[in-house]
């Protein structure tokens, strides 16, 4: 689909292995650096012993209950967006496609903003469960609509019923916070996409979904190159195109579900990541799926990071910073390295 | 072909007579005949609630979705890619970010200025999309994800804006931004329509183009055809319509994107001399219904008519891709 680099030279293996390491060691020390600074910035000797010897001191409370979930978070949320793009670009045949267009984003929203108008904006911690809802109801319709119809399941088929799902639900919820002024104000940081006041409960609950679908990924790489390549070759390598379209997008909707509901809907991500990794390393999708979730985990950790102490508001919308972090990256990828052709 | 055109146009008559006589002060046929033809002395009030409210408000709807439609259809065919709307060159992102920092940023805009900021928003996007796609060339892989880059951008813009500016500026934002034709008048619709006159033609003309580089870039270039300056001026075309459209109307989305599936679904994708017309049928026709409903299901609450676009036309759009395929199957 994009990049086409040929990477059959020896030592390609080697490389891409040792860009994994480098990759993998990078994202420990962000995240770490993430947990340090702020407004105190903390020692790595405090945050060790926070997390191994908790003594209920100032500092440590801020390490486990502020910082630490913070980080977590945006680790989970920033691979499972960014792995599930991967996979739904895979499955669609289309650079265009991200979870977004499983209405994934569209139903947690809907979901979200129903519950706030509904019950007032102090649910607690239950919107995470609308989300989570609405996201897996709204990406179950998208896929039945697009499993309708003689042709079987296509992408064309699957792209379009998502792509009308979407906006039916982004237009039932635009009417809404049109008219209902306090829910749009309750609401609209949650919509940006933020990380801000996570809790260790709230990354527990949707933790479970999601490192579920990153195994699951890693497992289906073989698979998704040969889906990638459409119906037609998958099905000439002896896969039944059908079942595996069908695997993945339960693996999108847990991944993609969970990230919505513990970070909101972020679009970025899940479109952009992929497209990055696929410029670097290659369209094979047994490396695609682990720096996918390598770099969105980076890509959101390093926006926060740079939300907090550039903007210096602890509120700032992660959503915002990713966009202004990746996007320029992204544009130099794609102007440099995508050629001439397709 | 015939059947179906004539068949749009008779619905088109029809929705443009009921939202000339829906509304608030709801009109008989019998009255709207009246008022209509002069005849039979009708009150003044309700030749002024036709000819000076309903008239323009229906008439700016209609070449608004003759504008989305013809730009979409466009669109799909140089990019493509079934998701291909005008809004992938990032108009709808710039004019977005444009409405809403002017609205956030100022006090009391006027209407003026918000409708150049969305054209110019919009025009300003496709322009850096395009500069940057360029390399040696054209390609609409590269486009498309230019294209989502720098929306990106524009939306994080819009997005930041939305976070912290004035809730009730936010809000007003959201109804501009959300679509809607409440606020025509004659001199509107007559320059809007003096506008399209000529990306219309220009399009309709280069049909048989758009049906050579729908087959890929380097077939339509051993037909002979000079790719990039075909898709050059095929994006210009696509950015002064639904830029024009977003200045108007604001943001009518799902009409360029569905308008050119249905009609290739009526009369097939070989020939766009036969897609745009009925595209462009469709597109009015949705654009007016939309109105429509969003004047008459919660009165005196006028829904923009983006979101009804949206809501009407997500179903209706499922409907013809699926209801039809399994009845006949």
């Amino acid at each position: 689909m994009t990049g086409r680099r040929p990477l059959r030279r020896t030592g390609a293996e080697g490389r891409r292995w040792l860009a994994f390491t480098a990759l993998l060691c990078l994202l420990v020390v962000v995240a770490m650096s993430a947990v340090a600074l702020g407004t105190i910035t903390m020692p790595f000797s405090t945050i060790a012993a926070a997390i191994f010897q908790f003594d209920g001191s100032r500092g440590h409370l801020l390490v486990t209950t502020i910082r630490l979930p913070r980080v977590i978070a945006a680790l989970l949320a920033g691979s499972a967006l960014a792995v599930s793009g991967a996979i739904m670009q895979a499955v669609t045949n289309n650079p265009l496609a991200s979870p977004g267009l499983l209405g994934i984003n569209a139903g947690a929203a809907f979901a979200v903003v129903c519950l706030m108008t509904v019950f007032g904006s102090s649910t607690g911690d239950i919107y995470i469960w609308f989300a989570l809802l609405g996201a897996a109801a709204a990406a179950i319709v998208v896929y039945a609509l697009g499993s309708l119809g003689t042709t079987g399941q296509s992408p064309l088929g699957l792209v379009l019923a998502g792509a009308i799902v979407a906006t039916f639900l982004t237009s039932l919820t635009t009417a809404v916070l049109i008219f209902d002024q306090s829910t749009l104000d309750a609401v609209r940081l949650w919509t940006a996409g933020s990380v801000t006041g996570r809790t260790m409960a709230q990354a527990r609950t949707v933790a479970p979904y999601i490192l579920t679908g990153l195994v699951a990924a890693l497992f289906l790489g073989r698979n998704l190159t040969a889906l990638s390549l459409g119906a037609d070759a998958s099905r000439s390598l002896g896969q039944n195109p059908v079942v595996w379209r069908g695997v993945s997008i339960a693996i999108i909707i847990l991944l993609a579900g969970g990230a919505v509901a513990l970070a909101g809907p972020i679009g970025f991500v899940g479109l952009v990541v992929p497209h990055i990794v696929r410029m670097s390393v290659g369209i094979d999708y047994r490396w695609v799926i682990p720096f996918s979730a390598l770099g969105g985990a980076l890509l959101v950790v390093t926006a926060d990071i740079a939300g907090r102490l550039v903007f210096g508001s602890q509120s700032f919308p992660v959503g915002v910073t990713i966009a202004l972090v990746g996007a320029p990256f992204f544009l130099y990828l794609a102007r440099t390295r995508l050629k001439a052709e397709a | 072909m015939m059947r179906i055109v004539i068949a749009l146009t008779l619905l088109l008559c029809l929705l443009v007579a009921a939202s000339l006589a829906f509304g608030d002060v709801a009109l008989t046929w019998r009255e709207l005949y009246h008022v209509a033809t002069g005849t039979d002395a009708p009150g003044p009030q309700d030749a002024m609630i036709v000819f000076d409210l309903r008239l323009p408000r229906t008439l700016l709807a209609l070449l608004v979705g003759v504008a989305l439609a013809t730009a979409g259809t466009i669109s799909l065919a140089i990019m493509r890619n079934p998701l291909a709307e005008p809004g992938v060159l990032g108009i709808n992102s710039g004019a977005a970010a444009a409405a809403m920092a002017v609205i956030v940023l100022m006090r009391d805009p006027p209407v003026v200025l918000l409708q150049v900021a969305g054209f110019s928003g919009a025009a300003a996007m496709a322009l850096a999309v395009y500069i940057l796609a360029w390399r040696g060339g054209t390609s609409s892989l590269r486009i498309i994800l230019i294209g989502i880059g720098l929306s990106s951008l524009a939306t994080a813009g819009t997005t930041f804006l939305s976070a912290f500016g004035d809730i009730g500026d936010v809000q007003r934002a959201m109804i501009w931004l959300a679509g809607s034709v409440y606020d025509a008048n004659m001199i509107k619709v007559r320059l809007l329509a003096l506008w399209l006159v000529i990306p219309v033609t220009l399009a309709f003309l280069a049909s048989r183009e758009l049906d050579v580089i729908r087959f890929g870039d380097s077939s339509a270039r051993s037909l002979g055809q000079p790719v990039d300056r075909v898709r050059g001026g095929m994006i210009v075309l696509v950015t002064v319509l639904s830029g024009a459209a977003v200045a108007v109307s604001g943001l009518i989305g799902f009409v360029g994107l569905v308008a050119p599936h249905i009609a290739r679904r009526l009369v097939g994708t070989a020939s766009h001399a036969r897609i745009f017309p009925v595209a462009a049928l469709v597109g009015a026709c949705l654009v007016v219904a939309a109105d429509i409903l969003g004047r008459i299901v919660l009165p005196p609450v006028q829904l923009p008519a983006g979101i009804v676009t949206g809501l009407v036309g997500a179903p209706f759009f499922a409907y013809l891709l699926w209801g039809r395929r399994n009845g006949r199957g």
